[in-house]
Formats: C-alpha cells, structure tokens, sequence
C-alpha cells in the first residue's frame, strides 16, 4: 500500500500549482490513473479528500478515473491488456519479491517502470515489450480560482 | 482552468518531497565499466555511516547492480504506508533495482529509465538523511542524465578511474557531461592505484600520471586506493576496520566530502 503517498503527492502537486499560478483556489481536479499501478482508486480518493484542508483545497472536487494498460511486443507486433497481463503477474506473486501481511498485491504496485521484468510478449515469449498506456498517473485537469 | 497533460506526477512530486529530507547528495560515477565505482560508493557510505552520519546509497546501475553483493543483502523487501523499506547494514540505508528484480533481468529502454530512476528513490522510505551515496551506472546515457535532473542542486559528483590513460579518457566524458550540466565535480578517486606484496608495489594498471590526470579531468585527487585480495576474502566492511591501505584511504576521502 503507498496510495497514501500518491495521495500526498496528489496534495503536494495541487498546492505548488497554486501557488506558482497566484491562485486563491483549486476548484476542480481530474486525475487519470493507470491500471499498471493497480492503485486501489476508491481508497486513493478516500485519502485525497481526507488531506484536502484549508480554504484553497477544502471546496475541491476531484474526480479520479482508471486508464487502461495496453501493451505491445517490440519484436512480433502482439498487443494485449492488463487481463492477460494480470495472469502472468499472479503467477510471479507466487515468489513476491516484496513481502508485505495480508497482501494480495502484485509486483508492479511500488515499480511500474520495471513491468518488461515481470512480463513477456505472450505470443512470442520476449521480454523486449512496451507499454503503450495506463503506466502512470495523470493529470487531465486542474481549475484554479 | 487549464486542460494538462501533466504525466509522472507522483514521482516528480514524491522524489522532489523525499529530496527535502536528504542533507546531501553524493554522486559516484566513472563513464566507464570496472574501475570500481560500487566498490568505491559503497566504502564511502560504510566509512561516512562509521563516522556517525546517517547515510543512505542508492544503486543506479539497473542493469548491472552490485551493491546488494557488496553489503551482502538480498530480496525480499518488505513496505510500509510510506513505500519500500530499504535494507539496513553496516548502518547504511540500501536500495537497489535488484532487490527487487532479484535475478530477472531489466529490459527497460530509453524514458522509461528516468521513470524508474524516480520511482526507485521516490517509493524508498528513507527517512531523513545526511547523505544520500549514489552508484551511477557506466554509462552517460538515460541513467546519468535522469540522476543529474533530480538531484540537481543537492549533487557533487567523485569521478573514479583506474591509473589507465584509456579509462581516464573514458571519465573525461563524464567530466564533460557533468560541466555542461552543472553538477559540480568534487573531485576524483583512482582505484586499483597499485597492488602490495610485502614491501613491494607493482602497478598492473600503470602508474598514476597525477598532474596529467587532474589536467585532463580538471579537478583533484582525492584518494589512491591500492588493490587488495582482502576486499574479496574478508569483505569491504571488515576491511574498513582493518589496518591496511585501503581504510585510511576511504576516511580521506569522508573527511573530503564532510567538508566540501
């Protein structure tokens, strides 16, 4: 779990917008997270709403929506989702490299850059693939007053 | 309002937070493969730890990691609210790709490094720190520039060589890089500088040309660390402690960074 760090940064990000911008008020925000992650969205905003105090962030609506992962092979051309990505991730979690009690998370939850060693093209086996969408977070959109 | 297409949010800000609780930030790195650098990064972070700084060491080298052998630590890593917790030995913070790769290899191209060279020190719960030891990997490439970008102002860079003209022509690069950078250059190490037997020296990688070498990368030695089988039989740490020629060397050059 670190969606409360995400969430701080979250905070962080809207604070120094702001303040860069001269702005009294976030009034709005639109954060697109990448299913790589595997963030738990309903807690992540749970946590973003809980640490929005003060009257610049307190009035803010945030809306949080999931991007879907796609993912190319660079060698034979192969395109598949985060379902097929997710079978070969249970299997690895079988020798989880990061312990933690009680959780179920896959490996990619701390490291999502490194998802080439934890996956391959399930097609033609190489490890020499890409990530066309949903590996991080975004912003889409930010109002401020 | 304003549309964004503001990407990688939670590593810039998070590294950027996690920057604030770090004192310093010492950058070891050569351009070049099997001078040393590990070994040379690693020392400094055990001698600096001993002498009672609170002093992490992060391993860049994604492809190649060594650090986890040097101090002897191995996956799993375990996680807090906070992000992974780093391994702890010989007082030294650790955290490294491998810990957490263990030995599948990193296929990982192009901006996808700068990406991972954020996470890796944004999702590692350091804590406050005084020094931040940085292992860069031999390259000049994405690593490199990512670690200059994010560390910035906080960074000094030790170059290390061996005594080779060939290698101090590769660091040379390096020097070039960090100059138009801005990351200023603190000074250099030359390593496997000479190999003792009883009394007598020999130099299997030449002798250290000193004022050519300071002429050509435009900075100063700091330290000369000879060769020594013990570093492999007894282990880096021990060697620290031991009476011999590798350990004042390495208290050199903490004093040096303590006071630069």
């Amino acid at each position: 779990m670190h969606e409360l760090s995400i969430a701080q940064s979250i905070i962080d990000y809207m604070v120094s917008e702001a303040d860069k911008n001269g702005s009294k008020s976030v009034s709005e925000i639109q954060i697109e997270v990448g299913e790589l992650m595997q963030v738990d969205l309903a807690g992540l905003k749970e946590l973003v709403l809980l640490l929005m105090k003060g009257p610049r962030l307190e009035k803010c609506r945030v809306e949080l929506s999931l991007k879907e992962a796609g993912f190319r092979c660079r060698k034979c051309g192969a395109a598949w989702d985060m379902k097929e990505a997710r079978k070969q991730l249970e299997q690895t979690a079988d020798s989880l490299l990061v312990r933690e009690p009680d959780s179920k998370e896959l490996p990619l939850h701390f490291l999502p850059s490194l998802y080439s060693s934890f996956l391959n093209c399930p097609k033609c086996g190489s490890a020499d693939i890409a990530a066309e969408s949903g590996e991080d977070i975004r912003i889409r959109r930010l109002v401020l007053e | 309002m304003r549309e964004t297409d503001d990407g990688l949010l939670f590593e810039k800000e998070s590294a950027r937070k996690k920057l604030e609780q770090v004192g310093r930030v010492i950058m070891v790195g050569s351009g070049k493969g099997g001078v040393g650098k590990s070994f040379v990064a690693s020392g400094l972070a055990i001698t600096l730890s001993r002498l009672g700084h609170r002093t992490g060491i992060l391993d860049l080298d994604i492809h190649g990691a060594s650090l986890p052998g040097y101090f002897g630590v191995s996956p799993p890593l375990t996680s807090t609210e906070r992000g992974l917790k780093p391994k702890v030995k010989e007082g030294v913070e650790i955290m490294s790709v491998a810990l957490f790769t263990g030995n599948r290899p990193v296929a990982v191209r192009g901006s996808e490094k700068q990406n991972l060279v954020n996470e890796v020190f944004a999702l590692t719960d350091w804590g406050h720190l005084e020094y931040l030891v940085v292992d860069l990997p031999p390259t000049t490439g994405d690593e490199v520039l990512s670690a200059f970008e994010l560390f910035g102002k906080k960074t000094g860079l030790i170059l290390v060589t061996t005594p080779s003209p060939l290698a101090v022509s590769i660091v040379s690069r390096l020097r070039q890089l960090a100059k138009g950078e801005g990351i200023p250059v603190l000074g250099l190490v030359i390593n496997m500088a000479y190999l003792k037997k009883g009394k007598r020296a020999s130099f299997p990688f030449g002798r250290s040309d000193r004022p050519s070498m300071e002429k050509r990368l435009s900075t100063k030695i700091i330290a000369e660390i000879p060769l020594d089988e013990g570093v492999s039989s007894k282990g880096l740490a021990r060697m620290l402690n031991g009476r011999n020629e590798i350990s004042p060397e390495f208290k050199r050059i903490a004093a040096f960074v303590a006071s630069s």
